[in-house]
């Protein structure tokens, strides 16, 4: 909270000319519970991160008009959607006014003859996929949180998505959308100006800067979106295989299979089937020499599908996989849209369950580095395992992230007993993410795939892997967002600005 | 920029993969010491909302810890007002924040109204569909709304429609549903005019204060096709309110009171078993009286949905009069949700010949809700409206005629809601006992009979 | 009451004593085992100190169990109108032999 109280005043009474009473929220549960998102966060701490109010608009014109009283007040703004990111967008660091656009989820236009959909940015994938199955037709942007993230945290956060292979991620999806800049004005952007266009040359490519910002250079309103057919059929086959090597070289000989129907394939690490045999029933009563697995799936007509998949199942074949068997392919794989771990898989080193919130420092990776940076991440949260049992190793994926097995989404999944966080635990933590991006970038990745990288511990190493491109940003920044209102203290982007702090 | 290659020793237990517990795992691994880790404890200075977080403390960091929030688009509150201080995880997060010293109960007693108990949020959390039943524990949001919800009230944070309400109930010993019929104890068993049942007995019928007084129509139906099936039963020699609603808003003192009348009312007729047709009741006498009487509580609960769909499997009953209709089901929450009844309803209105069953599966039911429960009609009746009419809405889509409910307290909002959008609610109960030839009568909107 | 037909092979109806009764489990490692079909379990020697189990009756653990079916059935419904399953393109492809 950054604000004295008549200011807080004075930002309500000029709000109160745009919304309506309902839609401004000042008691302190209203503000507490738009503090958070999943990541792990010290909890004594959780007040420093407190809005100093919030409003509900229900449009872009009420979006812009709130944005422009922020900026004429100098009164920072943060965007939330679904606040499900793992890099805290949506968490206030200066107090000020969150927006939350909930409430922008209506379907504003179904186009059944070029194929879009344009919605509020509020709405989120899984309920508008149910209202356009009555048409047959699929928005195919499949997170973890898929269930509960919205499009416009999506957009903010570039977001990557499990089948992306085959249909691409948020970036490729969102066609185009209704922007408020930092002062308020708003903005088309798209390919061009263009709605309902896939591609285009005109002009600067301006699209992908305004998504994955993390908030800092706006707000998305209402966007159009591409849209598939719902698929005919779905392969998800599971195999296990008795030891890393031969998993890794599975998945990689999988993805440069160049199937078209291919949507996907994961690496399961040893560390990962170690941790499922701690509670999930599919891996339980799995043979001992089960050490390491992959899946793959892959989505289109049946008369594609059969054929591709018979031959990634002789391609797993040549590499010594073992098939899983239907129930668990099928369960697993259904299991995946919404596989955030739940906090009583964490333990003890000596064994007693704990509830830890799950924390997945990701990155981009290139396949040729993968045992490499599994292994180096490993001993990283060994070393914080060897001191403390608030951490917990819960192995790791890789995931492909196109379609010709050039890069993965690598995750290691960490439990972190919260309750216990205290200040000596959540330095430990933050040294430890640094040292797991200083992993990424030395192996030529990028600290991040999926979650974005404006987190404590790994952002200090944002200018390192950006190089000249982080003096871009600063100078977009200070373009764009004259007053340094727009989400502030995110992404280190404070140096754009003389004094380093404003707002 | 450095890169992170110290040299490893592989005989250290943590450089390799492991799952704790195992009996084979090395001895060290037990005996680390931690720099961390201490046992957490309540000082003697705590304030009653530190105690009061301490018995939901770990069920509440559950949710805060996990944050996946897949409860929001399933909660029927969050999707008509779309306010993240009314969701599942604010209710827990509030819990959190308390055991914190951030919050006092007085701050938050109001938000906590915002919930049905619909039980959707419990079922979609992965920590109860995923692994509740691993570790034999799950999230609990239900209870920890309805623990605020006491919480608040001893602590005299009332909420003014929820007081009188229950004030009401004590004086009258049900619930002071509007309609023609006089709610007492004189007049609770006047639905039942003509029927001829006996009073106590082995097997009685409960009937719920909105079938009693409001839908008179449903304990009618109930009664003759019992009838029908020549299943003996009585009702109840002095029936109380079950109790439910009371402790659902927070009058947890009365809630018992009333579950100990009816107790020792149905031990004082000899009766071992009790039927019930309403879902909320049966909550109270499955979940409620068991946690107030312990292994005390030796009476069988039978829900007639599914005695009705044994006796159609069985033959004893058979649906043979055609209802020219074409409908849907809303799975009540309290037998969807949360007890996982969806199969009964289905076989008994499959059984009925003539109509034209559009159903919608019971997963994605999981969202709907026609905001009747959980006391919200009684706080804010514009929150109980919005939802039914979303509720309505999907059946719209369907291009139904009715839509049947197997639940007394979501017909009147849901019948209301569809009158803008010109569909029937009918009670399943209702429904099967046209199909078997009964003339119901009673009241379906509190009418005199 | 009569005897149900659902499966379970007991009358139709809620008794405390029965359902704070669970079948004998097995073991099935050291860190979890079985009860009901379908249905496994934490071993409760590790839930002994810093979260401690909740009364758990049978209906509830069978109703998660059942749910969790049913939630993944319907993910499959809601991405795909149907599943190709693994096991005959397995079968298809040992029976081609060796060739890939």
């Amino acid at each position: 909270m950054t604000l004295q109280a008549e200011r807080v005043d004075e930002v309500v009474s000029a709000l109160r000319g745009v919304l309506r009473d309902e839609q401004i929220l000042t008691s302190k549960p209203d503000r507490l519970n738009r503090a958070r998102v999943p990541a792990p966060f010290p909890v004594h701490r959780w007040t420093e991160r407190m809005p100093d109010l919030a409003v509900l608009p229900t449009s872009t014109e009420e979006v812009a008009a709130v944005v422009r009283i922020a900026n004429d007040l100098r009164v920072p703004i943060v965007p939330r959607d679904g606040g499900t990111g793992l890099t805290d967008g949506a968490v206030p660091l200066r107090g000020g006014i969150v927006v939350d656009v909930k409430r922008m989820n209506a379907i504003r236009e179904l186009d059944l003859e070029n194929r879009t959909v344009t919605v509020g940015t509020g709405i989120n994938m899984l309920k508008l996929n149910e209202q356009l199955a009555r048409h047959d037709l699929f928005y195919p942007d499949d997170p973890a949180s898929y269930p509960c993230s919205l499009v416009g945290g999506r957009i903010g956060t570039s977001g990557w998505s499990l089948i992306g292979s085959r249909y691409g991620h948020t970036r490729d999806l969102v066609l185009s959308f209704d922007f408020v800049l930092p002062t308020g004005e708003v903005m088309h952007v798209g390919d061009g100006i263009g709605h309902k266009i896939s591609k285009s040359s005109s002009g600067y490519q301006l699209k992908h800067l305004f998504m994955g910002h993390q908030g800092t250079l706006g707000i998305a309103t209402e966007a159009t979106l591409k849209l598939f057919p719902k698929p005919e059929a779905e392969l998800s086959p599971f195999w296990a295989f008795d030891n890393y090597d031969d998993a890794y070289a599975c998945v990689g000989a999988l993805a440069r299979a160049g199937v078209a129907t291919f949507a996907g394939a994961v690496l399961f690490d040893e560390h990962k089937v170690a941790y499922l045999r701690r509670d999930d029933e599919a891996y339980i009563p799995q043979p001992g020499d089960v050490r390491a697995l992959v899946c793959t799936v892959m989505y289109g007509y049946e008369d594609e599908v059969r054929p591709a998949g018979k031959r990634l199942f002789r391609i797993a074949r040549e590499h010594g996989a073992r098939y899983l068997g239907d129930e668990i392919s099928e369960g697993d794989w259904a299991a995946r849209h919404d596989r955030y771990a739940t906090p009583l898989h964490g333990r003890t080193k000596a064994g007693q369950v704990v509830p830890m919130s799950w924390h997945c420092e990701d990155a981009a990776i290139n396949y040729t580095h993968l045992p490499a940076v599994t292994k180096a991440w490993h001993e990283i949260v060994a070393d914080l395992r060897r001191r403390t049992d608030v951490f917990d190793d819960w192995g790791m994926f890789a995931y492909t992230s196109g379609n010709t097995g050039v890069d993965y989404l690598t995750e290691i999944d960490v439990g972190i007993w919260e309750q216990q966080l205290d200040d000596r635990a959540w330095e430990m933590w933050v040294k430890a993410k640094r040292d797991i991006a200083a992993v990424a970038i030395s192996h030529n990745g990028s600290i991040s795939a999926c979650h974005g990288s404006c987190r404590d511990g790994e952002v200090d190493l944002v200018p390192d892997e950006l190089g000249r491109g982080f003096d871009v940003m600063l100078d977009v920044k200070r373009a764009l967002d004259p007053n340094n209102i727009m989400n502030p203290g995110k992404y280190l982007l404070d140096r754009a600005y003389d004094t380093g702090r404003q707002a | 920029m450095t890169q992170i290659e110290e040299p490893v020793d592989r005989d250290d237990p943590l450089n390799r993969p492991f799952t704790p517990g195992m009996r084979d795992n090395p001895a060290d691994l037990a005996s680390m010491p931690d720099e961390i880790a201490r046992v957490h404890e309540i000082g003697p200075d705590a304030s009653p909302e530190q105690q009061f977080a301490a018995e939901w403390r770990n069920a509440s960091y559950n949710c805060f810890s996990s944050g996946h929030k897949f409860c929001r688009e399933v909660c029927p509150v969050m999707q008509v007002t779309r306010n993240e201080s009314w969701t599942p995880t604010a209710f827990h997060a509030n819990v959190v924040a308390m055991e914190r010293g951030e919050l006092g109960i007085e701050e938050v007693a109001a938000d906590y109204v915002n919930c049905t108990q619909c039980g959707a949020c419990e079922l979609r959390c992965p920590n109860t569909l995923f692994t509740g039943d691993f570790y034999r524990f799950r999230t609990r949001t239900v209870d920890v709304v309805k623990a605020a919800r006491a919480f608040a009230v001893e602590s005299g944070v009332h909420q003014p429609g929820w007081k009188t309400w229950n004030e009401r109930t004590d004086l009258r010993t049900h619930e002071p549903v509007l309609g023609d019929t006089d709610v007492s104890q004189e007049h609770v068993r006047d639905w039942s005019e003509g029927l001829d049942i006996p009073i106590g007995g082995e097997t009685i019928l409960f009937v719920d204060c909105e079938a009693a007084f409001y839908r008179t129509s449903v304990p009618r139906a109930v009664a003759q096709i019992l009838q029908q099936a020549g299943v003996e039963f009585g009702l109840m020699g002095e029936q109380w309110c079950c109790g439910g609603p009371a402790a659902e808003m927070g009058y947890v003192d009365q809630a018992k009171r009333f579950a100990q009348h009816n107790l020792d009312n149905w031990r004082s007729t000899g009766t071992r078993r009790v039927l019930v047709l309403d879902p909320h009741d049966y909550i109270s006498f499955t979940e409620d009286y068991p946690k107030y009487f312990g292994a005390d509580y030796d009476i069988e609960i039978v829900l007639v949905v599914e005695l009705f769909a044994e006796l159609i499997r069985e033959g004893r009953l058979t649906p043979s009069v055609p209802v020219e209709r074409s409908i849907t089901y809303h799975d009540p929450c309290r037998l969807n949700k949360r007890k996982g009844i969806w199969k009964e309803p289905r076989e008994i209105l499959r059984a009925i010949p003539g109509l034209d069953f559009k159903d919608v599966d019971r997963v994605t039911q999981w969202s709907y809700c026609s905001g009747g429960g959980g006391g919200l009609p009684v706080e804010k009746p514009e929150l109980t409206a919005a939802i039914s009419a979303k509720r309505m809405e999907h059946a719209s889509v369907l291009e139904v005629d009715t839509m049947v409910s197997a639940c007394p307290w979501s017909e009147r909002p849901l019948g209301e809601a569809g009158d803008g959008a010109g569909i029937d609610v009918i009670d399943l109960h209702e429904l099967l006992a046209t199909s078997l030839g009964i003339e119901v009568g009673g009241s379906t909107r509190g009418g005199a009979r | 009451m009569t005897e149900s037909n659902n499966g379970k092979g007991r009358p139709v109806g809620y008794r405390y004593a029965e359902q704070l009764t669970p079948p004998e489990p097995a073991q099935v490692t050291d860190v979890a085992r079985t009860s009901f079909e379908h249905v496994y379990e934490v071993d409760p020697r590790l839930m002994q100190t810093w979260v401690l189990q909740q009364e758990f009756p049978n209906w509830d653990t069978l109703r998660i169990m059942n749910s969790r079916h049913d939630h993944l059935d319907w993910m499959h419904r809601h991405f795909a109108h149907k599943v190709v399953t693994g096991s005959e393109l397995l079968a298809e492809v040992e029976a081609e032999g060796g060739q890939s």
